[in-house]
């Protein structure tokens, strides 16, 4: 299906209408989709099998941004429809973080543009837009990160333009941008708002794949095409702007639909010369602050709409006045990447959020917070089985003494690693266990084989060093082995094991006093069973070298 | 300007935002590459990025180690401890 495609080339003036299929190299490469073809239009990238060619719409007044080869960080289905599907996305997360603006490669990390089934999107609009008829839904370049999301969105956004609206033609779209921020903000609630955003966007992403994301990146396209518009846009916006404004505060529970037209409405605005900036729609506060009191001009918009918007400010530079056109043309600037720095750590929240298991959280800060514990027990587990795999081979009685100790710090992590995900907890319960069973020459062993001992470079935070990790084991073990017999210490270590924070706080109390621990180890190494007390003599001889 | 704008905008989104940049440099201490050269790069897009990344290392490595593990736990007679202990690692 790809047929010449000339690879991601946007220029503003290539255009490319029959060849404008462009077949996703990179999207291809871990996208499933081989039907959906991105045609990079002049920018905006038109998804479509390969039908519909003409999309080319979009003029080429946005270089293709960047984005068109981004690699999808996770894999979406790509909503490949006909073309004219505007994808929108939606800056939930305007104020993401407070990072100084890294434009470092906008390019790398754009999505390629897919375009979302405009039908999808309209049903959505028609809620929203009171738009009627805008442009061609030119492909927006839609951020390829939120796959699942965006395409409704988009798409929608695109219609909603339609209306364009006698008023002024200067900033005051933002007017109407703020009408919007206002009912949205509302509507999320103080603190929400970056819950809300990312709510819907999860929503959407579990919902429906084709369903867009509140990130609606149709509105940027949109504000695109309508840049070139001009004052026309900022009118549409305006409409548009209400209507989503009217749609959210209604759609609450549509939630994402609403939150996706608003953001179709705010990225028609801010196509809108260097008007409407408030493209992110529920992002939060933030967003509509500085769309507030930024710059009334100042569009939020993504890619494509910053070559817009750049394109609009040019224009309007011409009509306001040098100074203020720079002003603004400059806010609109940094706006833009703002935005689209913002948008890009959305798209990689969604791909983080797509990796952790069982992660319904839609709000950012929970959902960093399991994916570092994810990460943590991820880290513990591999741990735990190279160490497995390195010892198993070594299992024979020689190697017996080796267990209880990494049983021990084994036992440790895992019940750190127990608490934090407890698919890997269960099985890993009987370790210590068996391991204790099966040989108690803990202290003893511990106190020896401390130097010897080939520990794995285990990562437990708490574990300073192999010979305090070990003798904290030991330390730890003691107790149970002395006061349990061989099968008490079964489950009196499960017990022990289950509460992966008493282990953890132990672990870390144990390092403190490590003399007194070592002093300690050496007479409970007389404790322990005489048979495993026997085994401990031997196993220094015996240990085999490491 | 934009801190002025963001002071303005809501004290809460700001409390989240350092939530979130205080979460994103744990995730960053935890990542493998960036510890290193930590004071390069602070981006929250790189540290997401390498997050996605490493995590799906992890999850490869785990595969691999669980495929060996199996095939030594077949090596072994299946009673000896040693097989309980790579069955609870394998999980």
């Amino acid at each position: 299906m790809n047929h010449c495609v000339p690879d991601f080339e946007f220029d503003d003036d290539h255009s490319i209408p029959t060849s404008s299929v462009l077949n996703r190299p990179r999207k291809s490469a871990m996208a499933e989709e081989d039907v959906m073809e991105l045609l990079w239009q002049n920018g905006p990238v038109v998804l479509h099998n390969q039908n519909q060619r003409s999309l080319k719409k979009s003029q080429p007044s946005f270089p293709a941004d960047q984005s068109a080869p981004r690699e999808i960080p996770s894999s979406h289905h790509h909503q490949q429809e006909q073309q004219d599907h505007l994808f929108m996305q939606e800056d939930e997360m305007a104020s993401w973080l407070h990072y100084p603006l890294n434009d470092t490669n906008f390019d790398s990390d754009f999505c390629t543009d897919l375009l979302y089934p405009a039908p999808c999107i309209t049903s959505t609009t028609t809620t929203t837009a009171t738009a009627t008829a805008t442009p061609p839904v030119r492909a927006t370049r839609v951020r390829d990160s939120r796959p699942q999301l965006n395409t409704a969105t988009t798409v929608a956004s695109a219609p909603p333009l339609r209306p364009p609206i006698p008023p002024p033609p200067r900033r005051t779209e933002n007017f109407g941008l703020f009408a919007r921020h206002m009912p949205r903000e509302v509507a999320s609630g103080p603190s929400n708002s970056k819950s809300v955003t990312i709510r819907e966007s999860t929503v959407v992403d579990s919902s429906d794949t084709p369903a867009p994301g509140p990130d609606s990146r149709a509105s940027e396209a949109m504000r695109s095409m309508e840049g070139a518009s001009g004052v026309n846009n900022n009118n549409r916006c305006r409409n548009t702007s209400g209507a989503g404004a009217a749609a959210t505060s209604s759609g609450g529970g549509g939630g994402s639909s609403g939150a996706r037209d608003l953001t179709m409405c705010e990225m028609t605005v801010t196509s809108s010369p260097g008007g409407s900036s408030a493209s992110a729609e529920p992002p939060a506060q933030k967003p509509a602050a500085e769309d507030r009191k930024r710059k009334g001009r100042e569009t939020d918009d993504e890619y494509h709409s910053e070559d817009v918007e750049l394109e609009s400010a040019d224009a309007k530079k011409q009509s306001r006045g040098s100074t203020s056109a720079k002003r603004s043309r400059a806010a609109e600037v940094h706006n833009l990447s703002e935005r689209r720095r913002r948008d890009r750590i959305n798209e990689k929240m969604r791909a983080l959020q797509e990796l952790i298991p069982r992660c319904n959280k839609s709000d950012k800060a929970s959902m960093l917070d399991e994916a570092i514990e994810y990460l943590k027990a991820l880290q513990l587990q591999v741990q735990m089985m190279s160490v497995g795999c390195g010892v198993v081979p070594m299992m024979f009685p020689g190697v017996q003494q080796y267990m209880p100790n990494m049983g021990m710090g084994i036992g440790m992590g895992m019940g750190m690693g127990m608490g934090m995900d407890m698919g890997m907890s269960r099985p890993m319960m009987p370790f210590p266990n068996v391991l204790a069973g099966s040989a108690m020459p803990t202290p003893a062993a511990a106190a020896h084989l401390g130097p010897r001992f080939p520990m794995p470079p285990f990562h437990m935070p708490p574990v300073p060093g192999p010979d305090p990790s070990r003798v904290q084991a030991a330390n730890h073990s003691d107790p149970m082995f002395n006061s349990f017999g061989m099968q008490n210490p079964n489950q009196a270590r499960a017990s022990n094991f289950v509460d992966p924070y008493q282990q953890y706080l132990a672990l870390h109390r144990m390092q403190l006093p490590l003399q007194q621990n070592q002093s300690m180890v050496q007479p409970n190494a007389s404790k322990p069973s005489t048979s495993k007390g026997a085994e401990n003599r031997e196993n220094p001889e015996n240990h085999p070298s490491v | 300007m934009s801190s002025r704008r963001s002071r303005q905008a809501a004290g809460v989104s700001r409390i989240s935002d350092d939530q979130i940049i205080e979460l994103v440099a744990k995730l960053r201490q935890l990542l493998p590459e960036i510890r290193d050269r930590r004071p390069q790069k602070v981006s929250a897009s790189k540290v997401l990025q390498e997050t996605c990344n490493y995590i799906r290392s992890l999850h490869r490595e785990v595969d691999d180690l669980s495929e060996r593990l199996s095939q030594l736990l077949s090596t072994i007679d299946a009673d000896s401890p040693e097989a309980a202990i790579i069955r609870s690692l394998i999980m």
